[in-house]
Order: structure tokens, then sequence, then C-alpha cells
């Protein structure tokens, strides 16, 4: 039988890619199979980013926490670390990070209960102290928040702030922003926010100061992510990754075309989605690596081996993930966790199994780093680089991701570019068109989720609780506000937030004027009136 | 019985208000939902991200049937849009979806709010939201029983 023979009954991939009953040699395109048949760690790494991989770089333990107050948010850093996580994320209250908002604004005052839920609170560079003290910042490589394009600046420049008051080298810092537009402007749009035009300034900004004092920092890392846990497919999922890319490199071409080589590299520090498609999201992660090639090479000029080596951050899906039986969980992680390595992952967060409930409790953070450390350690899975590499499924399956990618890709330029497809809505509709599609599919019956729509039945001797944040957080971040406007020099504190001013509505790099009134104890809230005061608010493409 | 009951409202399913509870943006929840009560014929009011005395307004205002909450944080916050809808619209029914964590959900129901976590499905929704606006306008004499 013929691999077309045995097409009969219709198999689609997660994206809607048709799947053929077994692949053989003629099913793979000739530059496929070539790539396939290369070495790990030179272009188009397909292979993988290093020629040793795991043997030499094993992946990065990497988890999303933190809660309550700065205080909380250490402590269960300082657990994850003891437990074998190999760097640490700071994760911040969604009520302030998200909206640029101190803790005394109207609209969080409403809620105040809710403060804390979702990540730490912090409003000054007091409060990074407080949740690093103790915490080897020289050692570690960190994501000390910033995950939203218009609260990276302040999150960065805090971490970076506490780093040199220790004395510490930045040119040696290693770590990673975030300032996803994905996030914010796509899945989870807050209250107020600067257009894109500014974001995309202000990333710009970011990366060329980190080209300057902090070379071995991501300055930005893209996380696509979050435009796939919002709705996108997996080929849609790149063509938004590298869309995003060409704006900032664009714009480095633009003002410094010199340093484009050098700066590419760091802007080649990414953040992908693996979810439950085991072999269409390994071959995403192939096919990631020889398109970041592809666009240096085609759209700028630049072949160079290091800068043409994209670097990926997995996280396994969230939305993948079902409220009921949470224990099928560890499941549902332990498989995408494989898919992530198995796909050639540098560092790896794994979502806990009581996701749909709540942040995660101390036990589900614990069973994420030791889903890693048993495939780490007790599978061999690692020893070999690119294990399904030459395979006739997965290099047609990675062709097809590449080709369908590169078309949207197109279409997004000819739409205007990423940020119009942004302010206009269509990554939107995409996303939402997806969303309804899959959540009908399991409400017909059609795609089958264990414990959700079949075998529901449940003998779990136990109820599974979530988390129960701490109380009475905002009363705490309220006295610590206090206290920071009072203690600070008010004058230098004012100066700093108007030269901040001054520095957003110029040409220069906005950076230098952000480390200052970091440094002066400028807060959150003020940050983000600065900022809604220069560059005004992004209007939401989306209505319901 | 039960299908006389509804004949009155067949083109008049029942109007919805839905907001969100929490400083949170993510919107991939809502958005099946709303689709999912107008293509039950429910005429729905997407309020956004909206505090306890913003729900408890549009209600009266809106002369709304039902509120639909998307929460995602503490239980007090979803309390104190409750006792505020007791005051202001005690007539007007209330469900909440999102990210409810379990031992929450028996305080709710207390109140007699359903809830509906990750993994609902869109019948349970559609019946509940029905069950809910015949309630109310029973409560006003909108529906004559047969």
């Amino acid at each position: 039988m013929s691999s077309e023979q045995a097409d009969a009954d219709r198999y689609f991939t997660a994206s809607g890619i048709p799947l053929r009953g077994w692949y053989g040699p003629e099913d793979v395109p000739s530059p496929a199979r070539e790539a396939g048949a290369g070495s790990p760690g030179v272009p188009p790494y397909v292979r993988g980013a290093y020629p040793g991989m795991y043997r030499t770089k094993p992946w990065r333990v990497f988890q999303l926490s933190g809660h309550g107050n700065p205080e909380d948010e250490r402590e269960r850093i300082l657990f994850l670390l003891s437990q074998g996580e190999t760097g640490f994320i700071m994760e911040h209250d969604r009520n302030t990070a998200d909206h640029l908002y101190n803790v005394d604004h109207p609209e969080v005052v409403a809620r105040r209960e809710d403060v804390g839920q979702t990540g730490a609170v912090i409003q000054s560079v007091r409060d990074y102290e407080t949740i690093l003290d103790g915490i080897d910042m020289g050692h570690y490589y960190a994501h000390p928040g910033g995950a939203v394009v218009q609260h990276a600046p302040f999150a960065l420049g805090c971490y970076w702030t506490v780093a040199s008051r220790r004395g510490l080298d930045l040119s040696r810092l290693s770590g990673t922003g975030q300032s996803d537009f994905f996030l914010t402007y796509l899945g989870c749009i807050p209250k107020r926010q600067i257009p894109t035009e500014a974001g995309i300034r202000l990333n710009t900004d970011i990366i060329e100061f980190c080209g300057r004092y902090l070379p071995r920092w991501v300055p930005v890392s893209i996380a696509a992510y979050n435009a796939a846990d919002t709705g996108l497919n997996a080929y849609q999922e790149l063509a938004a990754l590298f869309a995003n890319a060409a704006v900032y490199l664009d714009e480095i071409n633009r003002r410094t075309p010199e340093s484009l080589t050098r700066l590419a590299y760091m802007v080649g520090g990414i953040n992908l989605r693996v979810g439950m498609d085991f072999f269409e999201d390994i071959c995403k992660m192939r096919a990631a690596r020889k398109m970041w090639v592809e666009l240096l090479r085609r759209r700028y000029g630049v072949a160079d081996a290091r800068a043409a080596r994209l670097r990926i951050h997995i996280v396994t899906a969230g939305s993948a993930l079902a409220y009921q039986q949470p224990l099928n969980n560890i499941a549902r992680g332990t498989i995408m966790a494989m898919a992530s390595v198995l796909g050639g992952t540098q560092s790896l967060g794994v979502a806990t199994y009581d996701e749909a409930m709540s942040i995660p409790s101390e036990h589900a953070h614990q069973m994420s780093l030791r889903i890693q450390q048993i495939i780490h350690h007790e599978t061999n899975i690692p020893a070999v680089a690119d294990p399904l590499g030459g395979s006739h499924y997965v290099e047609a399956l990675t062709a097809e991701l590449e080709t369908r990618a590169w078309e949207m890709f197109e279409e997004i330029e000819s739409r205007g570019g990423f940020a119009a497809v942004l302010d206009e809505g269509w990554l939107h509709d995409l996303a939402a068109g997806n969303q309804l599609d899959l959540a009908e599919a399991v409400n017909r019956g059609d795609r089958k989720m264990v414990g959700v729509n079949a075998f529901v039945e449940d003998v779990t001797p136990w109820e599974m609780t979530g988390f129960e944040p701490v109380e009475g957080v905002w009363g705490k971040s309220m006295e610590r506000l206090r206290l920071v406007r009072r203690e600070r020099d008010g004058r230098a504190a004012a100066t700093a937030l108007r030269d901040l001013e001054t520095a957003c509505r110029g040409d220069a790099n906005i950076m230098p004027a952000v480390m200052e009134a970091v440094a002066a104890q400028a807060t959150l809230g003020e940050f983000g009136d600065v900022f809604s005061e220069v560059f005004g608010d992004w209007k939401v493409p989306i209505s319901f | 019985m039960e299908g006389a009951d509804l004949i009155l409202n067949v083109d008049q399913p029942g109007k919805v208000l839905f907001a969100k509870t929490a400083l949170d943006g993510h919107w991939r929840g809502p958005a099946v939902v709303v689709h999912v009560l107008r293509d039950a014929g429910f005429e729905v009011i997407y309020l956004g991200m909206a505090t306890a005395d913003e729900i408890a307004a549009a209600a009266v205002q809106e002369d709304v049937d039902l509120v639909g909450l998307n929460v995602g944080g503490s239980l007090a916050v979803v309390m104190r849009i409750l006792d505020k809808l007791d005051v202001s619209a005690p007539d007007v029914g209330v469900m909440l979806g999102g990210t409810i964590q379990p031992q929450h959900r028996s305080a709710l129901e207390v109140r007699g709010i359903s809830t509906f976590p990750p993994g609902s499905m869109f019948s349970d929704i559609v019946e509940q939201a029905r069950r809910l606006v015949e309630v109310r306008r029973g409560s006003k004499g909108d529906v004559t029983p047969a």
C-alpha cells in the first residue's frame, strides 16, 4: 500500500495539516531531506542549536513563579531553586504590573483582595531588593519580570539596579526580559496601555541598551507562546513570531545598521508553546530554527552563524490542561515536556497540574520540576541530539509547517506588517476563530479531552484545592508605597521622572533615564503615568 | 408545561450582562461564552473588566435578566459584586465561570450561584442561563404560567 492509499481516513494535525497514514522518502521535499541529514549546531540548525546539545548544555529548568508580598515571592523562588530549578522567574501581580498601577489606584482599590493573587506586588526597586535578598544574582539566570511591553523598562531597570548596587558587573549578568506583544496586545489586554508604535520603540531601546551594557542578556524574548495560547495554531505562531522579530530588526537596521548582526543574536532568544500535538510541536521547533536562519539571510543579508542560532524557551500549554481530574495534567505535562526536549529546547517551564484552578501550589510546582528531572535523568532521551531527525514524517511535517508559516508571514507583510495586524485586530480574529472551533469540537465530542468530555468518572480520593494565596497583601503593599514616598528624596524622584518624560518625548534611548528614575525610587504607577501622558493609549481593536 | 412557560420568550430568550471581575485582561474564555450565549439567542452586553459598582449600575441601567461573571481571583471580590447586586438588582440571576477554586464553589452554591469552571459544556451554560431568565421573568410576572 502506498502512503497515499493510506490516506482514506482523514487525520489532521492540531493546526489542520492533513496527515498520511505513513510517510516515505517521497513525502519529504529534497531541501528538507538535506537539512534533516545535517548536523546539530550548524546552520540551518534544524537539528539543534548546539553541536553537543544536552550533553554540553542541559536545558534550563525555568518555571513561572510568584505571588503575594515580596517575601512570599522570594520564599517560592528559594523553594524552587532548592528543588532543582536552574534559573528563576519573578512573576508580577497582574492588577498592578499589566496596567502600571500602584495599589492605591482606584481600579486596584476596587478589587483589593485580588492583589498579590497572580504574582508579587512590586512597586519600587525596594521590593526587588527584598525578593532578591540572599539570591545569587551573579550565578543564576533570571527573568525578573517585564513580560508586559510597557512594564519591562521598570522591571529590568529595577533588577539591573539591584545587581549594580551589589557590585555585579552588568556586562557579565545573564538573564532575559520578555516585553511581549502577544501577551498584552493579543491575549490579555490591560485597562491602559501605550500604543504598539511606542512599544516597538521601547523594546528597541532595551535591545540597544543591552547590546551596549548587557551583552549576555536576552533583551526581549518574543513569547509566541502567548500568541498560541490565545488561539494561533502552530504555523500561525511561527509566522507571528518572525513578523514580530522583523519589526525589531527593521528598527535596529534603521537606527544602527552596523550593529544588526550583533543585536540579531540577542533578538534570537525566543519563546514558543508546546501543546498536545506531539509531533507537530516538535516539528515547529525544528522549523523555527531554520526560519530564523532564512529570515536573517533573505531579509537582511546576515549569514553570521552565531546570529542565526535561535535559542528557544518552551512553556507547555496551560490551555491544554483540564480543570477536571487535575492529576491527568501531570501526564499531559510529561508528554509536552518530552516533546519540548525532543524538539531541542534550551529552557523549559512545565505548566503546573493545578493551572486551570489557581496559580501554582508548592506541590504542583515541585511536580513540574520532577517531570523535567525524570526526563533528564531517567529516560536517556537527552543523550542524542534531534533523535527524530531523518524520520520521513518529521522532516515532511517540519517542511510543511515552514511553508505555511512563510505564507502567513507574507500575508502579515501585505497587511502592513506586525503592528498593523495587531492594531487592526486581524490576529485577534484569527485567534478567536480558532478558539471557538476548538471549543465547539470539544463540545460536539469530535475532540476528546479525557476527564472533560470523555472518561469523566473520577475516583480520586481527595479534592484538589489549588493554591490559596496569602491574604492582606493589599494593605502591606499600601504601607510599603507610603514608606517609599515618605523616605525617598522627593525632589530627586520628581526630577528623574521629568527626565524620563523628556527622554520619552525625544528620540534618544530611554533606558538611561529609566535607570535614573528607578534609582531615585520612582514607583510603578509613576512610570505608568509618564508613559500614558507621553504616548497615549492603544485603541483596543476587539469588541464583543 | 415547561414548553408553555417558554412560549412568550421564544424571540427574547433574555438579556445578559457579561463582565470580568479581575483586572486581568484575558479574553479567550469570555469570547467563547459570549458567542455561545448569542448563538442561543441571548442579547449580551459585554462590559469587560468592571468593578462591583460598575457591574451593579450596568445591570440596573440595562435592565438585564442575568449577569455572567468571568472570575479569576479572590472570592472576596466576587462576594462584593454579589452583595452589590443583591441590593441593586435582587431579582437578576448570576452565573460564574473561569478559574474558580473547587473549595470556593460550595460557598457560591450556598448563595444559589452556579459555577462553570473551564471545560464546562455549552449546553449546561445555556440551560442554566435560560432557567435563570425564566425565574426572573416569572418573578416579574412577564410569564404567565400555563
